[in-house]
């Protein structure tokens, strides 16, 4: 699925990035998605896309660097609606979708704090926060993921190691 | 990063070498003939030296994470790219380097007793030069994208440092070599018991 056919643009979103493009022929992808997680969201009439890295639930106040827009859950997500309007997007139209908080170390011995957990449960408390929730999710497990965002489409794909890529 | 993560680094060089030598004996022992473990390089790193050093970050690695308990916590995971850890399984089985071919069950089994000999033999000897108590939990086998474990690490430790501490590892029996990394993490709130104990 990765393999990106002529004229597609695969920018990869790491940990922390935020991207939002409206060109019809750009793929954003989040590689290896352990505890972080990835929002993507997508206007299919304005025609935005756009994804972020989460890698902590809470900024506790903190102000998001630029460097890293996307690094906390609330933050994160503020800046992306924002960066998504300016390009166009409309709140209402949004599709919103997730995946990773995963347990990649052994939920029985590693991860005494659940960043994994509390990532996927900050995403959804801050999207509610703005009126808004996801329309498919793949949280929790034991694999990391590797999600994308087709902005040619609004499709999503997620995969992880050991299985086939499936559409979120 | 800090001065006081420079120190630790310094520590935990010195503790890696007591525990390489244990792991080499007990793995010996286990396996029936001679196994040494070389630590030639301990370091700070951050999270893309880390991922680097196995490969990258979506190469797929194998090993096993322990964590660590008691007077202080933490995490400990040995990490190799997949095809050093198969390496290391024909070492560990007496074969040829090379023979094993696939993360099938029995390979997976062979890393986990692998991370639990290396792991808990650091976990000892840390606990011996800081005169406490610790316990490393059971292994778990990670076979995974590198960045995946490393970032759920990092996020574990983020309250405070950025850089963890890597140890290259190598394996040598008269076949052969084979070298993976050990990745040593203290939790944020152990970090100066550590430095405090080894003043």
């Amino acid at each position: 699925m990765t393999a990106a056919a002529d004229g597609v643009r695969l920018v990869a979103v790491g940990i922390g990035q935020l991207e939002v493009t409206n060109e019809r022929s750009t793929v954003l992808v989040a590689y290896g998605l352990g505890s972080c997680v990835a929002v993507t969201a997508f206007d299919p009439m304005a025609r935005v896309a756009g994804m972020v890295h989460v890698l902590l639930p809470c900024s506790e106040g903190r102000a998001a660097s630029a460097s890293e827009p996307g690094r906390y859950a609330d933050t994160g997500i503020d800046e992306l609606l924002r960066r998504m309007s300016e390009l166009g997007a409309l709140r209402s139209r949004l599709v919103l979708k997730a995946a990773g908080g995963a347990s990649v170390l052994g939920a029985a011995n590693g991860e005494k704090f659940k960043i994994g957990e509390r990532n996927a449960e900050a995403i959804r408390e801050r999207l509610r926060h703005h009126g808004l929730r996801l329309a498919a999710e793949d949280f929790g497990g034991e694999s990391g993921r590797t999600m994308e965002l087709h902005s040619a489409t609004g499709r999503t794909f997620v995969r992880t190691a050991a299985a086939a890529p499936h559409e979120l | 990063m800090s001065e006081s993560n420079e120190r630790i680094r310094e520590i935990l060089g010195a503790v890696a070498q007591d525990g390489a030598a244990r792991a080499g004996r007990s793995l010996t022992g286990l396996v029936g003939q001679d196994i040494r473990i070389h630590v030639p390089n301990v370091r700070l790193g951050t999270r893309a030296d880390t991922c680097d050093a196995v490969g990258g970050d979506t190469a797929m690695v194998l090993g096993a994470y322990l964590g660590m308990s008691g007077d202080l916590e933490g995490h400990v995971m040995l990490l190799f790219p997949e095809k050093r850890a198969l390496e290391c399984v024909d070492l560990m089985f007496g074969r040829p380097v090379g023979t094993t071919t696939e993360a099938d069950e029995m390979a997976k089994s062979a890393v986990a007793e692998l991370g639990n000999i290396v792991g808990s033999a650091f976990v000892n000897a840390l606990a011996d030069h800081v005169q406490l108590m610790l316990h490393p939990s059971p292994p778990t086998v990670v076979h995974d994208m590198a960045i995946a474990l490393v970032q759920t690490i990092y996020a574990e430790i983020l309250a405070r440092g950025n850089e963890v501490v890597m140890i290259d590892t190598v394996f040598e029996d008269r076949n052969g070599q084979a070298a993976g990394l050990v990745i040593v993490a203290p939790d944020p709130h152990s970090l100066p018991r550590i430095e405090e104990l080894a003043a």
